[in-house]
């Protein structure tokens, strides 16, 4: 039986943020592309025919887009968007075996060890970004589910449009809370936030209400909008905004940040082990049986309330 | 002490503390900051004062801290120039930092009556009030870091999250009372003519309850927010400051230095043109 050890190529990284562990140079950016404006940088997700869904190549090259934004001294703001249809559908569930990107596959038998490395792995690339000492932007349009709706909570600002559909569908049927591991509205008072937290999906309007995002305007104002922001940004004072910005995280911080990081990437780990009951939706059984559209069909069934007995 | 720059009443068993420098915006400078301390800690042992009301005279509440260049080397940075060590640094910062934190842990309720600019450090001080009341003309800011400096205060966080924090700070974008409300930065707005009867309609509330037991309620509900963090932010913010003063005598040229054009130009042209950049991309409601 082929084992997790010998598949993954993945080796933890203590000492560095994943995208100081990824290199740019020479590197064709394709998966996501990387350009620059000025003092703005754009990362543009780049699997359109893929609904931009994640798959170890794409983060490969979002990390080294940020590893090169970080060191080029004229770059001041970065943009994190998405080519096609939408931002990202999350990370994508086709993906080999082996693949970091999705859930490790139960048949490479990890102990563990390698779940715990793997899953800080996956989970420390959205802590990386958000601790990225320049100020970031999302840039969402259409969909942004999953692994997508982390990036852009681990971004500083979310600029959506209008329509757009932030949510979180997990690998069953049960969602696991609107704003992930990111929890938007941490540690604010406000409650219309922690109400928005526990909803499975929200549109761009409604994810301004809450104040998990910055704005939301009309998807044909979107990219302007954005444009606007990184102005402002790239006017501002750039070493005294990187201590603005280690400061407000470390605030965060102090009210437990570090250690909600951590119990996200445990839950990960635990979820592993999860017992469906035969009327609930397991992953990767259904994408065994009938094929990952035929698990997408299953999910969403089981996802929809049944009209009750004598109901319309 | 003879105060210049306040003006301190009682009525009804509330006391009431002016800013009380209008032709300057009630910009806080050092002498202010003196007299605030001296009547904070007068009053604070007085039991027939159970609750203090902060307003500004004249146009506004404060414009934040007194950028003139005079009389102001405590409530500014310490000058980049002076070649401090880094203990004086920490030191100052430790005293910024102590002073607010005063007046959010102060033994009796406190209430910012707020209209016109609340900015900088008169953003502070509304924020570390227990209760923050404004007139609907009322204008909240931090613009600090358009002049390479840090926030003065670590409560952003806690009362309007993460992404609204970033928006404040990072943009220097002011907001009006409506907003401010909307993200829970302040309590109510009121319309502008209807403020003063407002905030002593709610200090008078606040004499009814016992004032022992008002000051155990304030004890309990800080002692939640020291739980949550707050007490590490204070010295936190110490730390950060530092660095952040340390780092002024390196602006990078080709960014906007604001100590520069107010020594060349005057103190108008650079709050100017400080805040024309940003007001092209986000107006000043």
């Amino acid at each position: 039986m082929t084992t997790f050890r010998e598949v993954t190529k993945w080796k933890t990284q203590y000492q560095k943020r994943q995208w100081e562990a990824t290199p740019y140079e020479d590197r064709e950016f394709q998966s996501a592309l990387y350009e620059k404006d000025g003092p703005v940088a754009r990362i543009t997700l780049n699997r359109p025919e893929k609904r931009n869904a994640l798959n170890d190549a794409m983060f490969s090259d979002l990390m080294a887009g940020l590893h090169k934004a970080n060191d080029d001294n004229n770059v001041k703001v970065v943009i994190i968007r998405g080519a096609g249809p939408n931002f990202s559908a999350g990370h994508d569930l086709s993906s080999p075996i082996g693949e970091e990107s999705p859930p490790v596959h139960p048949s490479l038998a990890p102990n563990v060890r390698d779940f715990y490395n793997i899953e800080r792995r996956r989970c420390s690339k959205h802590e990386d970004i958000f601790n990225f000492p320049k100020p970031t932007i999302a840039q969402v349009h259409g969909y942004c589910i999953g692994a997508g709706l982390e990036i852009q909570a681990a971004c500083d600002f979310t600029i959506a449009s209008e329509d757009a559909q932030f949510g979180l569908r997990g690998f069953g049927v049960a969602p696991t809370g609107l704003y992930g591991h990111n929890a938007g509205p941490w540690p604010s008072g406000s409650q219309r936030q922690w109400a928005g937290k526990i909803l499975p999906e929200l549109s761009g309007k409604d994810m301004e209400m809450t104040g998990a995002i910055n704005k939301a305007v009309p998807l044909d104002k979107l990219e302007q909008e954005t444009n606007r922001w990184a102005e402002a940004l790239a006017a501002q004072s750039s070493e005294a905004l990187a201590v603005t910005k280690e400061f407000i995280n470390g605030m965060l911080d102090i009210t437990g940040y570090g250690a909600m990081w951590r119990t996200h990437y445990e839950g990960h780990v635990m979820i592993q082990w999860v017992r469906f009951r035969r009327d609930e939706v397991s992953f990767y059984k259904s994408k065994k049986d009938r094929g990952l559209k035929g698990f997408l069909q299953e999910r969403a069934m089981h996802a929809t309330p049944k009209k009750k007995e004598g109901s319309e | 002490m003879q105060y210049e720059t306040i003006i301190y009443e009682e009525e009804n068993g509330v006391g009431v503390i002016t800013l009380n420098r209008p032709q300057k915006m009630n910009a806080v400078n050092d002498r202010m900051l003196e007299e605030l301390d001296d009547i904070l800690r007068v009053k604070e042992t007085d039991i027939d004062i159970k609750a203090m009301v902060i307003k500004g005279a004249g146009p506004c509440f404060s414009a934040g801290q007194d950028l003139s260049g005079e009389g102001n080397s405590e409530v500014m940075p310490p000058d980049s120039k002076a070649g401090l060590s880094t203990k004086d640094l920490l030191d100052a910062g430790t005293r910024w930092n102590r002073r607010l934190e005063y007046i959010f842990n102060y033994l009796k309720p406190t209430v910012a009556q707020v209209h016109g600019h609340c900015l900088g450090l008169g953003c502070y001080l509304a924020m570390a009030c227990d209760i923050t009341i404004a007139a609907e003309d009322a204008v909240f800011g931090d613009p600090s870091l358009r002049m390479g400096l840090l926030t003065g205060i670590p409560l952003w966080t806690w009362f309007i999250g993460t992404k609204k924090t970033k928006e404040l700070l990072y943009l220097g974008r002011y907001i009006d009372a409506k907003e401010a409300e909307d993200i829970c930065l302040i309590n109510t707005v009121v319309p502008s003519g209807e403020l003063n009867q407002e905030v002593k309609k709610y200090a008078e509330a606040l004499t009814l309850s016992p004032g022992d037991g008002m000051v155990v309620a304030k004890e309990s509900l800080n002692a939640q927010m020291e739980a949550r963090g707050v007490g590490a932010a204070w010295r936190f913010l110490t730390q950060s400051q530092t660095i952040n003063w340390m780092q002024q005598s390196q602006i990078p040229a080709d960014e906007f230095n604001f100590w520069e054009i107010r020594d060349k130009k005057g103190l108008k042209e650079a709050i100017e043109e400080r805040d024309s950049t940003i007001e092209k991309l986000f107006p000043k409601p």
